[in-house]
């Protein structure tokens, strides 16, 4: 679809690098879009300046591919915790590496993409599901930082847990 | 510096948690102090609380605690609490699941949870039919669910014989508890729809408060016929046994109910607003009488101080009209009732009067169920409803009708060794004492001890050995009656006929072509009945499960396990008594 200059808008990474982002597809992150309803239309490429040029491709990819989605409503909040589930489109986005999914997380965050902050969020949920503290410090890579005697205490604090 | 986990803010990472399963926070605590503080949240914890725990046992006060400030409450320790409840509820049914024996403690363990094991046996009763096991799950979890119920209810019409002051809707709803399919399993779920009925006519009718005690029963009433909240539809058979229940008649998007079930709910809606309403017990029609406060008529006009009013009759069952005591009087006159009876039949029934009403109206619809069986399918379980009855007429009966009582303790203590034995610290509790130094209770006290003493000792083992080669058909076959046509699952067998001579002789056995030395099968009837059949009148059937009378397939879980497809036969769950079949 040839898209309109006057709906054209560009981004500008931390990393100096100018992206053309069609106005629907950007307005997807909240703050933009209020940006933009504050401020009216706009010529310059917009900074953006806590995400890299590969971060925010890979945002607005998911932008492009949700551009039609329906707007969310704000008070979705307990049915949408209901479900860990991701739909198979979403799943396949995320399958990246964990820097470039908590470099999406940040970016999401930042840029107000409420949608995309909880994929990433189930998405980090997932891999920590069913897993015992070592297998968690092994995924993400976490250093123990516990004496032995806190690590004992909180094992014990924590032993309900185990009981399923 | 590569980003990790530990770099993502508060706030990402609260988020992160809320989509974790709590036993995950848990885990990630254990991993670094960078996760202690926010996988320790309140609001975290709270929200697991909502979100993996619909029911909460009164003493929690759910309610206070959530308009509370949300740090003054240990929200951890909650979920704990309640986690903890949930695994040991699942051991249990497990373990009532794997044996036949001690059933009735375990019972008791899981209704001494209250209602925080709800949420654990409603999952249950709803599992998958993958489980290997899911109709026996699903029987059992509903009997805890109903056993737990029950002791919710019997407690109130206990209160009701001590003369406590026993709201009329929990009177009356404590029937609706004792059967599984009201949806109902404690007084504030049926308080809840009565509170909802009242905020809808205050909507209609926002200045009643300001009306006078006549103008407003009679708004209420109009309310209630005009929305159809009491009455019976046209054609509905006026004794159908669902008609007794206060919460399946509010529940129902028909609404039907007897008399005085339409004037229960009048009563309870009057009295919310300010009315001085109870019902009437008139001769087979409870009406309802609305009483002026002390000082003033029903209009409002002042009288004497001291001096009473003269109540007004309502017929919300019937009617939006006042009801004229002069025809009341008229139809009473043809009963041929005199002055006394007819002052009392006039005044206020007490409440444990309706309630015995009630019991009397649930027992007559039952006994017409029981004496024109079939055609209807009836929501109500009718074992659970006779049960209920029974329950009421012993806590409630006047010890003057002795016969009745020990009629009623008769059919009592046969329907609770069959279907009921783990209400039996229930009746320990309740009945028992009631009949304390009468000669019913040895008689009560030996039915426990045995029902106690079935439960306690393990069932003797039924190998197949060379003495039962002629045992034909084993556990989990199905078969219809080749006589009376009835469908049916063997859940045990006799090499020859195990019955007293009493009852043999009853039955005719040695009337059969093979009379009484040939297998006998114990069995369960789609009615739910269990008999004792001879093996020449079995005649095994392989039906798809589908064509199986969804009665039978239930109260399959008793004894089964599951249904199997390719052997088209239910898999037993007794094999601590039946091993080889």
């Amino acid at each position: 679809m040839a898209e309109d200059n006057q709906n054209m808008l560009s981004f500008l990474s931390n990393d100096g690098k100018t992206i053309d982002v069609p106005r629907d597809v950007a307005e997807r992150s909240l703050l933009i879009k209020n940006m933009l309803d504050d401020i009216g239309p706009v010529t310059e490429a917009i900074p953006i300046p806590n995400v890299s040029e590969n971060v925010l491709n890979k945002v607005l990819e998911w932008c492009t591919h949700h551009r039609s989605d329906p707007p969310s409503t704000g008070d979705e909040d307990d049915s949408r915790r209901k479900t860990t589930d991701i739909e198979e489109w979403d799943q396949k986005f995320m399958q990246v590496d964990q820097e470039m999914l908590f470099e999406i997380i940040l970016a999401a965050n930042y840029l107000d993409i409420k949608p995309l902050l909880d994929i990433g969020c189930k998405t980090v949920a997932n891999m920590i599901k069913g897993k015992s503290p070592e297998e968690i410090r092994k995924t993400f890579n976490i250093q123990n930082d516990f004496t032995p005697e806190e690590e004992d205490q909180i094992r014990r604090e924590n032993e309900w847990a185990e009981d399923r | 510096m590569v980003l990790s986990l530990n770099d993502l803010p508060e706030e990402i990472l609260h988020n992160i948690l809320l989509f974790c399963h709590p036993c995950g926070s848990a885990a990630l605590e254990r991993t670094a102090q960078r996760f202690r503080g926010v996988t320790n949240e309140p609001l975290l914890w709270r929200h697991y609380c909502q979100s993996h725990f619909r029911f909460w046992a009164r003493e929690h006060d759910m309610q206070a605690k959530l308009s509370s400030a949300v740090s003054t409450v240990d929200w951890k320790e909650l979920y704990v609490s309640r986690h903890l409840v949930d695994s040991a509820t699942g051991r249990l049914l497990d373990s009532i699941l794997t044996s036949q024996t001690g059933r009735i403690e375990k019972f008791r363990s899981v209704v001494n949870f209250g209602y925080d094991a709800k949420d654990t046996l409603l999952r249950n009763i709803s599992i998958d039919s993958d489980a290997n096991d899911y109709l026996a799950r699903r029987y059992y979890a509903e009997a805890l669910l109903t056993c737990l119920h029950r002791s919710i209810a019997i407690p109130e019409w206990v209160g009701l014989r001590n003369d406590d002051a026993v709201p009329l809707v929990n009177a009356l709803g404590a029937f609706d508890l004792f059967i599984p399919k009201s949806g109902f399993g404690n007084f504030d779920e049926i308080n809840g729809r009565m509170d909802e009925v009242l905020a809808r006519l205050l909507l209609e009718y926002p200045d009643i408060h300001n009306l006078s005690p006549r103008e407003r029963a009679s708004a209420i009433a109009r309310y209630l016929r005009a929305h159809n909240l009491t009455g019976i539809e046209p054609g509905r058979e006026y004794h159908s046994l669902e008609h007794n229940f206060i919460g399946i008649a509010l529940d129902d998007p028909e609404h039907n109910s007897l008399p005085l079930t339409s004037a229960v709910i009048y009563c309870d809606v009057a009295q919310r607003i300010g009315l001085t309403a109870r019902p009437c017990g008139f001769p087979f029609h409870v009406h309802v009488i609305v009483i002026p406060p002390t000082g003033y008529d029903v209009d409002g006009n002042m009288l004497g101080i001291e001096t009473r009013g003269e109540p007004i009759y309502m017929d919300p069952f019937r009617s939006d009209k006042e009801i004229p005591v002069s025809d009341m009087r008229t139809q009473l006159d043809f009963l041929g009732a005199s002055p006394v009876e007819q002052s009392a039949v006039l005044g206020e029934s007490k409440t444990s009067d309706i309630v015995l009403r009630c019991s009397k109206n649930i027992l007559n619809s039952v006994q017409r169920i029981i004496q024109a069986p079939g055609a209807q399918s009836i929501p109500v379980d009718v074992g659970c409803a006779r049960y209920a009855a029974l329950w009421s007429s012993l806590l409630l009966s006047s010890p003057l009708r002795p016969t009745e009582l020990r009629h009623h303790l008769l059919w009592f203590m046969e329907l609770l060794a069959t279907d009921f034995p783990s209400d039996i610290y229930l009746v320990e509790q309740f009945i028992a004492p009631i009949f304390r130094n009468t000669l019913e209770f040895e008689h009560i006290m030996e039915s426990l001890h045995v029902i106690r003493a079935v439960d306690e000792i393990p069932k003797q083992l039924k190998r197949r050995s060379t003495e039962h080669k002629d045992v034909s058909y084993h556990v989990g076959q199905v078969f219809r009656h080749r006589r009376y046509n009835y469908t049916s699952v063997i859940a045990g067998w006799d090499a020859e006929c195990g019955a007293g001579e009493q009852w043999m002789m009853r039955m005719g056995i040695d009337r059969l072509q093979s009379g009484r030395h040939q297998s006998f099968y114990h069995v369960i009837v789609e009615d739910r009945s269990v008999r004792y059949v001879a093996e020449e009148n079995v005649q095994i059937i392989t039906p798809d499960i589908s064509e199986l009378p969804p009665t039978l397939v239930a109260v399959a879980g008793r004894h089964f396990k599951r249904w199997d497809a390719v052997t088209r036969e239910f898999v037993s769950n007794i094999t601590d008594e039946y091993p080889n079949d």
